[in-house]
């Protein structure tokens, strides 16, 4: 099957048609999941970062700064998209043909595999080199926040 | 309310106003670097909130929390009024019409006042800085006070492009 026949079958539920009909309020409160997903992952992102650039909490093993926040930073990104989920069953061709919704996706992949190999090896050791610790840090917190960008871009491309 | 309508389009019909607006980069811009930094300032008044309330980071000390997390706390805040400042200044009047604005900063100032005293006030006594364990009512209350009230200013905030007029 061909995507844009795949993107015709989403098109065509119950669910998808529920949401593109949906009160306005409805979205507005997809958006605020979203928004506060995207907080929840940012912060919990610098903060690990700040760490680890042993610029905050120095007295603190590593470990320990990371692990919870850690966590909260995945239920950040759940929330994120969930909320995206469900807004782009709403309008799947009107998401998945917008560039900048493309690019968004692939810096997400991007941003995932950062997150969960470099970023969580250093962010989980006691002492992690400090050139793959500076490394991890910067590509994780270019690339998530090169996600948000092309999110806004969204909107507007 | 008719003068502050006057006053609210006499500023978007500004030059800078203008250019704003009609801008086809400038608003989106300005409106990301806004919630980049409200991601910055109000995500580490979550975490901070979190340590509050015991959460989260519960091995830190409450004082290194507010202490280390304050310079981008508050370096944050400054990017958000003064994106915000810019975004009223090209929609002056949409903001001033819609019924979620005075929610909106009504929360805000609430959220203030109770950060403002949590570390004027609470913050000082003397179980804060031993910090251990379960934190006092008071240090947990004002946790709770500020998730909420800084959720609530999100959730407005949003609102004042959905709801644009009282009726």
């Amino acid at each position: 099957m061909s995507i844009d026949a795949l993107l015709t079958q989403i098109e065509g539920t119950g669910a998808s048609h529920w949401i593109a009909k949906a009160n306005h309020l409805f979205m507005a409160g997809l958006q605020v999941v979203h928004v506060i997903g995207f907080i929840l992952l940012l912060a919990s992102l610098l903060l690990i970062s700040l760490r680890l650039l042993g610029l905050v909490f120095t007295s603190q093993a590593i470990p320990q700064v990371a692990r919870g926040t850690t966590r909260l930073l995945w239920l950040g990104l759940a929330l994120a998209v969930i909320s995206g989920a469900i807004m782009f069953i709403g309008a799947p061709k009107h998401y998945f043909y917008n560039p900048a919704f493309g690019t968004k996706m692939l810096l997400l992949a991007v941003s995932v595999i950062v997150q969960a190999t470099l970023f969580a090896r250093v962010a989980l050791s006691e002492e992690p080199h400090p050139v793959l610790a500076r490394v991890g840090v910067g590509l994780a917190l270019a690339f998530w926040f090169a996600v948000s960008l092309a999110g806004r871009a969204i909107g507007f491309v | 309310m008719s003068a502050l309508l006057e006053l609210a389009n006499d500023i978007e019909s500004t030059q800078i106003g203008t250019a704003i607006a009609e801008s086809r980069y400038a608003f989106p811009i300005i409106e990301g670097v806004h919630l980049v930094a409200l991601s910055i300032s109000v995500g580490l008044i979550f975490l901070t909130d979190l340590r509050l309330i015991g959460v989260l980071l519960r091995h830190v000390p409450v004082i290194d929390v507010l202490r280390h997390l304050r310079l981008y706390v508050l370096g944050g805040f400054l990017v958000v009024f003064v994106t915000g400042g810019l975004l009223f200044w090209a929609e002056a009047v949409a903001v001033v019409e819609s019924p979620a604005t005075p929610f909106k900063f009504a929360f805000i100032l609430l959220a203030g006042l109770n950060a403002t005293y949590f570390e004027l006030v609470v913050a000082k006594r003397p179980e804060i800085a031993a910090s251990r364990g379960t934190l006092p009512l008071s240090a947990r209350f004002a946790g709770y006070a500020s998730l909420s009230l800084w959720t609530l200013v999100i959730i407005f905030g949003r609102l004042i492009a959905y709801v644009p007029h009282w009726s």
